[in-house]
């Protein structure tokens, strides 16, 4: 096997861990409550496939009788890749240069450009996966619908294959070129942050431009006329400003085997190729410059002056110390910061900044309006919901214990009992989540001009819902935790803890709104729905709360870290 | 001080029996130097007297407590280093220091002369504000050994301390080893390094495959081994097989 080969085939292994989960399911025999778990969960997501298939399925009997299915395809490209280009991002800049595996390949005879493309793959691999459950419906059910021959079902995967390439190698070039630049001075931290930030911002701004390129600023009954007269009017109207969105759809709607088609396919296949060669050729000039500078830290550099005077802290504090320590953890690693903190941050704002006008008359504000006139209670469950969603949907709770990693040792020697430990991290996960509170209630103030009376009992429900979803998410890492990372990136976002608490939280919000609407519909007023629910998220949240300090006494013993 | 009673360990569902039935008291006022070949077992009973795994059968007593039944009392009179210098890269020394001073409940003026000792004896009072991702494998090594000794344990567990510390910084433990005993404290410490065992140690335990295959004085080791010349030679007679 060539060295690249090999590289690719360790990283993957590595970041899949499929080696140690045969080696825990078939050797050690540990961990196969998880195999039906696991099935459950996908079974689980099968109602909400089925539901997307049949609007897909409407979708494109509504273009097919204004002629422009192939819209569809476009959109499916076009979303594909932008999806993996703002993702990819975090994907990238972890993977690349936080993995903790890099400071032994950096010492193996390879080239930066066979390192970086093991790495490359790793995110390719996971992005596909990301994508399968948007993506892969959407192409199946254009081909079903349209009774498409072999020749589609042929192209279809290939264009699967390539549609990441694209906006990886993008994100990979600006990602390189960054850290770079960044990679200099003492404040490498931050300026990985504001690097970070700029990007993402970027991606963000290239994905309104898009939207407003699709033609979602406004309706225009001369446009859309204009549209639907001409077979590609759709299709040139969403791809105009990402042209590759138009030639896959030109080499998947008309096949390989004509003129546009094949055109198409080498048009697409060509920049994705050209772009990936020259992401490998600026890795291999530029990804050492960045990585090394980042590990010269630990060769020592500028020290402390002598003599400086430390402050120590005036008595014990155990439950402020661990909280200290989560914080300052958290806000002191990138990849952390930039997954937790900034995303309940962003993440309510993302929604504000939308394209949409924000003026009375505009869709989204008046649809506010007119749900808040007609229905006060469904205006209140719906700011509740998409407060907890903004606060709790961080997995900053869910990797709690995971993001301690080899260290948890010291939680398990330090002279502190579980409950005031996993106390201090309970504090430490509802500050991030009141950030993510207060974020969504400026935008439910200032985006959506909400009554006080619509977003402070919207207030006054999330809070302890979001203490309750709090427990719950901090239970599910405690009853797993991931502690043998070798990336920050699989401590939160690619850690499986985080998704299993998501879909309890949603399961559970989806179970609350239900409760809510029953008790709306059962001819009580707002005021008493409004305090049954109160004291239901309160009970909840103090049940919650309870169960995890009794769950952390049973738990902590048996982690063996 | 530190009581080991028919202590056993396996991994894999009894597959790997990593320690098997352990026996061995170590009194206050002890060094105690624990050898044994790689996979011996002697990370796993380190990491089962503070608390970190949980023994498959068997008890083990700090300062006559059990460690499971009164663990937050046990854990409090003991310190442990491990084998691996893993400590949170993103806080810096100082921070590290506080940390471990708040949890074990380390006056202000207290830790405010041990730190200064100890940093000062191991050069890193110019480093200790500095993150510790800024610092080589020696000196993390150095920070969690200034940690234990500024908490003043009466128990000490060290695993394999010696690594990565330069003989200045060796030299300057050992003394703090034995006046750490000298005042009625345990050690209890696990070494790859036979003249550290030889010359520091008050007794010593040789485990082999998960077992106590010899236990004593150096003397009395000596006269359980056909080869008496030195510690290595009777290491290595009794973990050959």
């Amino acid at each position: 096997m060539s060295p690249t080969a090999a590289l690719i085939k360790a990283a993957l292994n590595s970041n899949f861990g499929w080696s140690a989960v045969r080696h825990r399911l078939l050797v050690q025999k540990r961990d196969r409550w998880m195999v039906p778990l696991i099935a459950l969960a996908v079974v689980s997501v099968v109602p909400t496939l089925v539901l997307y298939v049949r609007l897909l399925s409407a979708g494109f009997d509504m273009l097919q009788s204004l002629g422009q299915e192939k819209a569809m395809l476009t959109l499916a490209v076009l979303s594909g890749q932008l999806i993996i280009l703002i993702f990819g991002l975090f994907y990238l800049i972890a993977t690349f240069y936080f993995s903790r595996d890099l400071e032994y390949l950096l010492a193996l005879p390879l080239k930066p450009s066979q390192i970086m493309l093991s790495k490359f793959s790793v995110v390719l691999v996971n992005e596909y996966l990301t994508i399968a459950p948007i993506i892969l419906p959407l192409l199946i059910v254009y081909g079903v619908k349209r009774r498409a021959g072999l020749g589609y079902w042929l192209v279809m995967p290939l264009s699967y294959l390539l549609l990441p390439v694209i906006p990886l190698t993008v994100a990979g070039i600006a990602v390189v070129g960054m850290m770079r630049l960044v990679n200099v001075g003492r404040k490498k931290d931050l300026l990985i942050i504001l690097g970070s930030l700029v990007l993402i911002a970027a991606a963000f701004f290239l994905q309104f431009g898009l939207s407003r390129a699709a033609g979602t600023s406004g309706p225009d009954p001369q446009k859309i006329i204009s549209l639907i007269a001409s077979p590609d009017g759709l299709v040139q109207s969403i791809g105009r400003r990402f042209p590759p969105a138009i030639w896959a759809t030109r080499f998947l709607h008309n096949g390989l085997f004509t003129g546009t088609g094949l055109a198409g396919f080498a048009l697409f296949a060509g920049v994705s190729t050209l772009l990936f060669g020259v992401l490998m050729a600026g890795g291999q000039r530029l990804f050492f410059g960045g990585l090394v500078g980042l590990s010269e830290r630990s060769g020592g550099g500028r020290r402390s002056k002598a003599g400086r005077i430390f402050r120590f802290s005036s008595g014990p504090h155990p439950i402020k110390a661990i909280f200290l320590r989560e914080l300052r953890l958290m806000n002191r690693t990138p990849i952390f910061l930039l997954n937790g903190v900034l995303g309940v941050i962003m993440v309510p704002f993302l929604f504000a900044l939308m394209p949409s006008s924000g003026r009375p008359g505009d869709d989204r504000t008046d649809i506010m309006r007119l749900m808040t006139a007609a229905k006060p209670a469904t205006a209140v469950l719906v700011i509740t919901l998409f407060m907890v969603i903004c606060a709790t949907l961080s997995g900053v709770a869910s990797s709690s214990f995971s993001r301690e990693g080899r260290k948890f040792w010291i939680s398990k020697v330090i002279p502190v009992d579980y409950r005031r430990q996993v106390l201090a991290k309970f504090l430490h996960s509802m500050a991030i989540a009141m950030l993510g509170l207060g974020s969504a209630t400026a935008v439910v103030l200032f985006r959506l001009h909400a009554e006080a009376g619509k977003w402070l009992p919207g207030l006054a429900l999330a809070l302890p819902v979001t203490a309750f979803l709090t427990s719950l998410n901090l239970a599910v890492d405690l009853a797993r935790p991931l502690l043998d990372w070798i990336s920050p990136q699989k401590a939160m976002k690619q850690n499986l803890n985080v998704l299993i608490a998501m879909l309890l939280d949603l399961g559970f919000l989806f179970l609350y709104g239900l409760a809510f609407i029953k008790l709306g519909k059962s001819g009580l007023g707002l005021t008493p729905v409004l305090g049954t629910m109160g004291a239901l998220g309160l009970a909840l949240a103090g049940a919650g709360y309870a169960l995890l300090t009794r769950f952390a006494l049973r738990r902590y013993p048996a982690i063996e870290a | 001080m530190i009581e080991i009673l028919h202590v056993s360990k396996s991994y894999n569902k009894g597959a790997v029996r990593a320690v098997d039935d352990l026996t061995l008291t170590v009194p206050p006022g002890e060094i105690f130097g624990f050898l044994g070949p790689n996979g011996a077992g002697k990370t796993t009973t380190i990491k089962m007297i503070v608390g970190i795994l949980k023994p498959d059968g068997g008890t083990i007593r700090i300062g006559g407590l059990d460690n499971r039944l009164e663990a937050l009392r046990t854990k409090a009179m003991t310190a442990y280093v491990p084998d691996e210098p893993e400590i949170y890269e993103r806080l810096k020394g100082i921070e590290y220091l506080n940390f471990i001073g708040d949890v074990y409940g380390v006056s202000a003026s207290d830790r405010r002369s041990r730190v200064a000792r100890w940093l000062d004896a191991f050069e890193l009072s110019r480093a200790a504000g500095d993150p510790i991702q800024t610092y080589s494998h020696g000196m993390r090594q150095k920070i969690i050994l200034t940690a234990a000794l500024m908490v003043k344990p009466r128990v000490l567990v060290l695993d394999e301390p010696m690594v990565g510390l330069d003989p200045r910084s060796s030299h300057l433990l050992k003394e703090a080893l034995r006046a750490h005993c000298d005042e009625g404290g345990t050690l209890f410490f696990s070494t790859h390094i036979m003249e550290v065992a030889e010359r520091l140690c008050d007794r010593i335990g040789i485990i082999h495959k998960g077992r106590l295959a010899a236990f004593g004085t150096m003397a009395e080791l000596q006269a359980q081994a056909k080869d008496k010349a030195s510690l290595e030679n009777i290491f290595l007679e009794l973990t050959e097989k």
